[in-house]
């Protein structure tokens, strides 16, 4: 799977790749381990993004993060997605892709938003059966990442992290485990976050995301990745390093996005947080 | 493509998780709030209430990122016609747009699709009232600031293209053929000076209504084209623009005579030399990337 595929240094340090980025990424070609792309903005045929993409994956490590699979949707997965991101993933030469463990459409359409589902064992099967396709077809590791939600189910049999598990295990594929979304979650639904980390098989962890979020007047936490880390994140995230690092890390900074070199040295403390 | 599918009950809690998503938000007092008791009574059967917020409340932070996401998307694309409307009254006007026609693409960007068609009519014909719509905005500016907005949208969007260079091998057929536009180009009108006011609002990040400055005495007309991965607007001559919304149209031996019919007496002694001129310049900011036979 991963023969003659580039591989990132197991403690690299990557940065999500944005746009307001880009004047301050040209000019100076600053040191960063890798840089992970949003799939969906360089799928289509536009000519500006597929130029900036060119000057970055000539310089950087890229890895593909997508939002767009829709593992978990009714329907069946869309082939012709699947196949404009093995098309992305070869033209970058990706070491490896992630998506979430979720459902972005339903009948037709699509929500662009990242959904639970109830975690119930029927679901496990089919989910793990497309990871594993889509692994297989991508021809590299291919991650799947948990969800920061707002709403659990009553007809819920498993644990987030259960199902998870269960996902990754049976698919053969890899946890992009994001350990902020996995506080959020804890926050909002009052589980023990460290209770979450040992479940999963960090044998298993492609990268882990860190991020910001916004706490809103009524207790509830939003995953707005528009914030620095916050202190319980890189508790958790040091947490986890102990337990089993060294994984690749990365850092998505997507609303309000500072300046490059603020980004980086907010990067930069994930070095010193699991020193 | 999977051979597995999944459970029945799954497609029937997507179909209700998303009716509750795509619920259009309430515009209560200029502001929106989720309609939460709309929500499907079953689906708030299924949703765990916590300590803070109930199950409807739960549920209504994706409803409410639903529409915030969509709204950014547009505000993104249609920056000058957001502010000439005020955000409030634009976001009903993409409300309505996004009921009749919710996104279906993996490609959010996908979502725009026929909104600049739906503002016209919406705007021309007043089919669609929205509330707290602004008495007094100059529809025709309106309609033109979105003209405008696409234009920037979609040129910068257009695929890479190879301009067209007419050579000797063309000479035959030229005239009696159409030449292509580059989709990475847009001819564009101003009434008002709209591209300025597009320009200062990018960096504005107030959501009410903006003034509209006093027509031009005459329109301006200019070319939006794609320089790598920067946009140029390039002012072109009354004359000018019309010989290339002519060549967009007919065939080039007819834009030509249309365009000599149409100038003035006046016009006529220069207008070999200008046409020539005209043409040349078109051919080199490569705003032509083929001959079309009619």
């Amino acid at each position: 799977m991963t023969a003659g595929l580039p591989q990132l240094p197991r403690d690299a340090l990557g940065l999500g790749l944005r746009i307001p980025h880009y004047a301050d990424l040209f000019a100076a070609w600053p040191h960063v381990d890798y840089f992970e792309i949003i799939s969906e903005n360089f799928l289509g045929d536009a000519q500006p993004p597929r130029r900036h993409l060119d000057l970055v994956r000539e310089r950087y490590p890229l890895v593909l993060h997508g939002v767009g699979l829709n593992l978990l949707g009714s329907a069946p997965l869309d082939s012709a997605y699947l196949d404009k991101l093995c098309w992305l993933a070869e033209y970058v030469n990706a070491p490896f892709v992630t998506d979430h463990l979720c459902w972005t459409g339903s009948h037709g359409l699509s929500h662009h938003d990242l959904l639970p589902v109830p975690y119930v064992a029927d679901l496990i099967g089919v989910a793990a059966e497309r990871a594993a396709l889509v692994q297989r077809q991508l021809g590299r590791p291919f991650g799947l990442e948990n969800l920061s939600s707002y709403v659990e189910f009553q007809t819920s049999t498993m644990p987030e992290w259960e199902f998870y598990s269960g996902v990754v295990k049976q698919a053969g594929c890899w946890f992009m485990l994001d350990v902020n979304n996995i506080y959020v979650s804890s926050q909002n639904h009052g589980f023990v976050a460290e209770s979450y980390l040992s479940s999963i098989d960090f044998s298993r962890v492609l990268q882990v995301h860190i991020a910001g979020h916004a706490r809103e007047p009524n207790g509830t936490i939003i995953d707005t990745h528009d914030h620095p880390v916050t202190d319980p994140v890189w508790q958790l995230y040091a947490h986890a390093w102990r337990q089993g690092g060294p994984f690749p890390t990365l850092l998505e900074w997507d609303d309000r996005i500072p300046p490059l070199a603020v980004a980086l040295a907010e990067l930069g403390k994930a070095a010193q947080v699991r020193a | 493509m999977s051979g597995q599918h999944f459970p029945a009950w799954l497609a029937d809690f997507q179909q209700q998780f998303g009716d509750a998503l795509r619920t259009p938000l309430g515009r209560d007092n200029r502001s929106l709030r989720a309609a939460v008791e709309t929500y499907d009574p079953a689906l708030l059967q299924l949703a765990v209430p916590g300590a803070q917020l109930t199950s409807a409340e739960r549920l209504a932070i994706y409803n409410r990122q639903y529409w915030f996401r969509l709204f950014t998307l547009f505000h993104g694309a249609f920056p000058l016609t957001t502010r000439l409307l005020s955000h409030f009254t634009f976001n009903g006007y993409v409300s309505r747009f996004l009921e009749t026609q919710p996104p279906s693409d993996w490609d959010i960007d996908a979502a725009l699709r026929g909104f600049e068609q739906f503002l016209v009519q919406a705007l021309l014909v007043g089919t669609v009232p929205i509330e707290g719509q602004r008495a007094g905005v100059a529809r025709p500016a309106v309609l033109q600031a979105a003209r405008i907005d696409a234009a920037f949208h979609d040129v910068f969007r257009a695929p890479a293209v190879t301009p067209f260079h007419p050579g000797p091998e063309h000479a035959e057929s030229l005239f009696s053929s159409r030449l292509v536009a580059s989709p990475a180009m847009a001819l564009l009108q101003e009434h008002w000076p709209l591209c300025e006011l597009r320009k200062s609002v990018l960096t504005d990040p107030a959501e009410t209504a903006i003034a509209l400055s006093a027509p031009h005495s005459e329109p301006r007309f200019s070319v939006l084209l794609r320089e790598g991965t920067k946009l140029v607007l390039l002012p072109l001559e009354l004359r000018e623009a019309r010989l290339l919304t002519l060549l967009s149209e007919l065939p080039v031996g007819a834009a030509l005579a249309k365009l000599e019919q149409e100038c003035s007496v006046e016009e006529q002694p220069t207008l070999p030399a200008n046409t020539q001129r005209w043409l040349a310049r078109s051919v080199e900011l490569g705003l032509w990337v083929g001959l079309s036979p009619e």
